[in-house]
């Protein structure tokens, strides 16, 4: 390590702009009371600055700044990309929400910019204590984000279990903190690599006690079984329109804190993580693909699913850092599914609604094709039906799993995945081959649905993606081989 | 300039792409006509892109160049790769040339359709999917291309879906292609496990290391399956002549012009394949010079105006065919690019008196229209001498030179050259009938038909094609082997049969000439006569004169022997395999599962006491088991 402190401002320059714009928008909001229109393009403005900067990341020579807390690396833009991406989606998805809660449709913008934010330096960090403050900045703002509509009990609930419970994995996770710098005086990650290859522990208990908090801190937010209890009540309480970005970039910024520390900062116990991980998909998979299919509420179904999916990513990680590309692949095109998937479903239950029973969309294709179709290759895409993303998604995972030794998990995610057909492919029954519920009040007829404004863009976005990166998945694959962390 | 469009060779492929996806979200809003023009000019700026980058071509650099465009599957050696040489630039010239005729003529043509935009959709994603086709370097872009034309041809030929013989002629094309293609895939698949790889640049280039004559014979017959599909061959041809129901401007462009001389293209294309068969090669030849012949003598018989140029079609890729299997690779790509030129005319001209005669298609209800559509008739009538292969026109080179090569080899070749010219004696004889009935005689027009030439919009298209007709022939004259130099890089490798010269060349040349003017002669005795639709031949042959009318009756024999057993096997797998025992497979594996979750979902009980007892019990289990395999 250089004596030279290197301060650099790119390294944290998508996370200033994202803070200023949140801040800009909080003033703006107090002495003009605008129009959500304005707010728009304050919004629209700084995520498109924040992405030209994360491009001169990309570009840049890595290198570590402040001190060794915060690095520049592909591995870490590439993360900043796609949160950016997934808040911008996210927010678009949101807009209904956001003009319905008037005033405080400004506060909204500002906790998803500080939610992003606080992703974004979990990813960049090079420091545990770092990766510390980014997550709690991040889940703070997603605990008032899940109950913002202070209208509904259950949102309320939803928003106090999921604090309640997340400060549970918190207080774990800065635990392992503590006892990594306990067992070998580091909290800096590359030091951390450092001090394994150069001296024998001769007790790795502690050390080993710390990492495995580490984990479960970090399964935790990204919903891995059996610490994913917390999801499926979150999921189906918090405010339609949210959700989808709550869920996604929890998990990437998650994912890439968690790979960045076992693949840069553990590598000498990669065969005691590798196995602990392997254990965790292999409950997640399982938990998630069996619970799902017995949820009525489509929203719970997809919290299900998307611990199972979990399981998939932590199946990719294995490989190390040889899995690397299958994470990011992964995580890039689940979340565009996710939020694809709760942009339909905020469109049916309203940017407000809470709970979708599945009920409301037997018969959907009718009503609505075009939000009916979306969600048909949300959930062919998720099941991972080739010339889909979730196809090569999965397939990546696997094969990087395969490729670490670990076939019996390989084994058991192709059954788990086979199984997950049954759940995904009801929807699809329900919205095309059934005749809607009957009406409560003779005469009315069931409701027409319509994606409106924005969410059309993003559905239109989403299926996009989710077609493109299925049938030319070459481009994408070459650019995510690159992010490796330092 | 010609370096930068070779670098970016895909900007042909995106012009019409880009076409098409403009057309399908905005095409009804834009309407008519620009809708139209829009999609020409998509189609003809590839056409000018081509004519650029294949200006090197033409200056005699022989280098092909592969142009990258991303990786896609690299594990098949199926990347998204681009192949520019003489073949690859004279097939662009000629798809996205006749291509853009064809579309203005559409213009014209498509006047009024309720769904005008959305025709030109189509067309401009059949133009995308074509050059895709021919500019793929290996068998995975091929087959993309191979199944997105068919898939155009289906949309296409069903076009006017509302009339049931369109749509169950749009099935029909589809499902006979499947048979071509599931021969198509095994010879791939074939390849993909002799070589590793699907890239031309590897199979392509000395297959003989590793294929040895069994393998080549074996992949040589089975990318014959798929050509002979594709191609409207025996016996996969049935689906061509129904393939008449889709709008005019499509049977010229799809169904004559380019996309059924795919599988021409793709057995010039993997000449160094067949080049290492010997039987696979024969094969080819066979089945080209049977059907041309075959199919020559049903369209004599035919009375509707485009089922004739179906069967004439047919007739014709046969004689392609007979060229890429004699190892005559130049002559048989030569006869497609002629081909293109004067069967889209003929078809464009068959639009024109359909148009003009109020949707009338029967040929027996024409005649007379000489005086009333000039332009028409004269393009019609350089058209049929071309075909005919009458001097100097653009058929008689190239059919020339296929019956030239074929006899020049010798031994079994001789028959299929024989074969070849008493089709040409034929073929001579239908096109005057055809030409004689239209134009010539005393009107016989039902009632309220007043014929009128067609607007400039269609008529200019004619004329080019017309000129073409003319003199694109003398790309490659016996004095002056242009087309051959150009082509013979493509074909490095290959030893190519050539044209006998000297003497054996002029009697050759003289003894088709004369069966060709022969068979006009004949025609013309026969129909120039006040009564000319009494078929004079129907009295002599009643019952050959039905069976040719009814194309021998092979839809019937299919139908018996494999449509309606396929139906009974399609019952029984639908209502009887798969409804008892997948489906109760599959419901079996997921009502378990459902049992399982139903029974373990009390667990979540939505309090947070129990949700927090979970997380630690998870968090003590967890980290005693990674401390377990880790060491304390």
């Amino acid at each position: 390590m250089s004596d030279i402190v290197n301060v650099s401002y790119l390294a944290v320059g998508p996370e200033i702009i994202l803070t200023l714009g949140a801040v800009a928008v909080l003033l703006v909001d107090v002495f003009r009371k605008p129009s959500p229109r304005v707010h728009a393009w304050i919004a629209g403005f700084t995520l498109a600055l924040a992405g030209v900067v994360a491009g001169f990341q990309w570009t840049a020579e890595p290198s570590v700044s402040f001190s060794g807390m915060i690095s520049i690396d592909r591995f870490g833009t590439l993360a900043t990309f796609i949160i950016l991406g997934v808040a911008a989606l996210g927010l678009a998805t949101a807009w209904g929400m956001v003009e319905r809660l008037g005033r405080r449709g400004a506060e909204s913008i500002v906790l998803v910019f500080m939610a992003a934010a606080g992703f974004q330096l979990m990813a960049t960090s090079q420091n545990l204590m770092m990766i510390f403050l980014g997550l709690e900045i991040a889940s703070l703002s997603l605990y008032v984000l899940a109950g913002i509509s202070r209208e509904r009990v259950q949102a309320d609930e939803a928003a106090l279990k999921y604090f309640l419970l997340g400060s549970f994995a918190s207080a774990v996770f800065v635990y392992g903190v503590a006892l990594t710098f306990a067992g070998t005086g580091h909290l800096s990650i590359l030091d951390l690599r450092q001090f394994f290859a150069t001296y024998v522990v001769l007790r790795p208990g502690v050390t080993l006690a710390a990492m495995a908090m580490l984990i479960i801190g970090l399964a935790f937010k990204v919903s891995a079984a059996p610490f994913h209890v917390w999801a499926p009540d979150a999921y189906q309480g918090s405010p339609a329109g949210i959700v989808g970005f709550m869920a996604a970039a929890a998990k990437v910024g998650a994912f890439a804190a968690l790979a960045r520390i076992l693949i840069a900062g553990f590598p000498f116990y990669q065969d005691v993580w590798s196995d602990g991980l392997a254990l965790l998909a292999a409950i997640s998979i399982t938990v998630g693909m069996i619970m799902a299919i017995a949820q009525t509420d489509l929203r719970r179904m997809l919290a299900y699913s998307s611990v199972a999916h979990a399981g998939f990513i932590l199946t990719a990680l294995l490989g190390g850092p040889g899995g690397l590309a299958a994470v990011w692949f992964y995580l890039a095109v689940y979340t565009v599914q996710l939020i694809g998937a709760f942009a339909v479903v905020s469109s049916v239950a309203g940017p407000m609604g809470a709970q979708s029973p599945l009920s409301d969309y037997t018969g959907l294709a009718d009503r609505s094709p075009f939000l009916a179709g979306a969600l048909a290759l949300f959930m062919v895409a998720m099941s991972g039906v080739p010339l889909t993303s979730g196809f090569v998604a999965k397939f990546a995972a696997f094969a990087s799993a395969w490729a670490a030794g670990y076939e019996w998990l390989v084994i058991l995610a192709v059954l788990a995945s086979v199984a997950g057909f049954f759940f995904y492919l009801r929807v699809i029954v329900l919205m095309y081959m059934q005749e809607p519920a009957v009406a409560e009040a003779p005469g009315a007829a069931p409701a027409r649905f319509q994606a409106v404004g924005a969410v059309r863009w993003v559905l239109l976005i989403a299926i996009a993606v989710t077609l493109l990166f299925g049938i030319v998945p070459g481009p994408l694959l070459d650019l995510v081989r690159n992010a490796l962390p330092l | 300039m010609a370096d930068f469009v070779i670098r970016n060779i895909w900007l042909i492929i995106l012009l019409p792409a880009v076409g098409t996806v403009l057309l399908h979200f905005l095409g009804r809003r834009i309407g008519e006509p620009w809708a139209g023009w829009i999609a020409s000019s998509a189609i003809g700026g590839s056409f000018v892109l081509g004519l650029i980058a294949a200006m090197p071509l033409f200056a005699g650099e022989a280098e092909a160049h592969v142009v990258h465009v991303f990786d896609w599957i690299p594990a098949l050696g199926a990347n998204a790769e681009l192949l520019w040489d003489p073949l690859s630039a004279l097939m662009v010239l000629v798809v996205s040339g006749v291509g853009t005729l064809i579309h203005i003529y559409a213009i014209g043509y498509m006047h009024g359709d309720e769904r005008f935009g959305r025709f030109f959709t189509y067309l401009n994603l059949f133009a995308t999917s074509m050059l895709t086709l021919v500019l793929a370097n290996n068998f995975a872009i091929l087959f993309v291309g191979w199944e997105l034309v068919g898939l155009c041809s289906y949309l296409l030929i069903s076009f006017w879906f509302v009339r049931p013989s369109a749509a169950a002629a749009g099935k029909k094309a589809f499902i006979v292609n499947r048979i071509g293609d599931f021969g198509f895939l095994i010879g791939l698949m074939i390849i993909f496990s002799t070589f590793g790889t699907l890239s031309y640049s590897t199979v392509l280039h000395d297959p003989g290391s590793l294929l040895g004559a069994g393998a080549a014979t074996a992949v040589g017959f089975l990318l014959l399956v798929g050509a002979t599909g594709k191609s409207a061959q025996l016996p996969l041809y049935v689906w061509l002549p129904d393939a008449m129901e889709g709008p005019t401007p499509v049977s010229a462009l799809i169904h004559a012009a380019t996309m059924v001389t795919a599988g021409v293209f793709m057995v010039a294309r993997t000449s160094a394949i067949y080049a290492l068969s010997e039987p696979a090669s024969i094969a080819v030849a066979t089945i080209g010079a049977l059907t041309a012949l075959f199919a020559a003598s049903i369209a004599i018989a035919q009375t509707d105006i485009k089922r004739v140029l179906a069967y004439s079609t047919i007739s014709q890729l046969g004689y392609m065919f007979v060229g890429v299997g004699s190892a005559a690779y130049v002559a048989g790509v030569f006869h497609l690019m002629t081909h293109a030129f004067f069967k889209a005319l003929l078809f464009l001209g068959a639009g024109s008196v359909i148009h003009g005669m109020g949707d009338e298609q029967d040929i027996t209800k024409m005649g007379g229209l000489w005086s009333k559509m000039k332009v028409t008739a004269w393009t019609m009538l350089i058209a049929t001498v071309a075909i005919s292969g009458i001097p100097p026109f653009a058929g008689f080179f190239s059919k020339d030179e296929i019956l030239g090569s074929a006899f020049g080899r010798g031994g079994w070749y001789i028959v299929l050259w024989a074969i070849g010219l008493i089709t040409a004696g034929l073929t001579a004889f239908y096109m005057t009938r055809w030409f004689v009935l239209v134009f010539l005689g005393k009107p016989r027009w039902d009632e309220g038909v007043h014929p009128h030439e067609s607007p400039k919009v269609m008529t200019v298209p004619l004329l080019v094609l017309a000129i073409l007709s003319v003199i694109g022939g003398f790309v490659n004259t016996p004095f002056k082997k242009g087309l051959e130099h150009f082509l013979e890089p493509a074909f490095e490798g290959v030893k190519l049969a050539h044209e006998p010269e000297g003497a054996l060349l002029w009697l050759l040349a003289g003894v088709s000439v004369l069966v060709a003017l022969i068979g006009i002669f004949v025609a013309w005795t026969m129909y120039n006569r006040p009564e000319p639709t009494a078929e004079p031949l129907a009295a002599k042959a009643p019952n050959l004169w039905r069976r040719m009318a009814n194309g021998y009756y092979v839809d019937d024999v299919y139908g018996t022997l494999i449509v309606a057993p396929g139906k009974l096997l399609s019952a029984w797998s639908a209502f009887v395999f798969d409804k008892k025992i997948i489906d109760g497979f599959v419901n079996g594996v997921g009502i378990v599962v459902r049992r399982i979750s139903a029974a373990l979902s009390p667990l979540q009980t939505g309090y947070v006491r129990n949700y927090a007892l979970v997380l630690a019990a998870g968090i003590v289990g967890f980290v005693i088991w990674i401390i377990g395999t880790g060491g304390f």
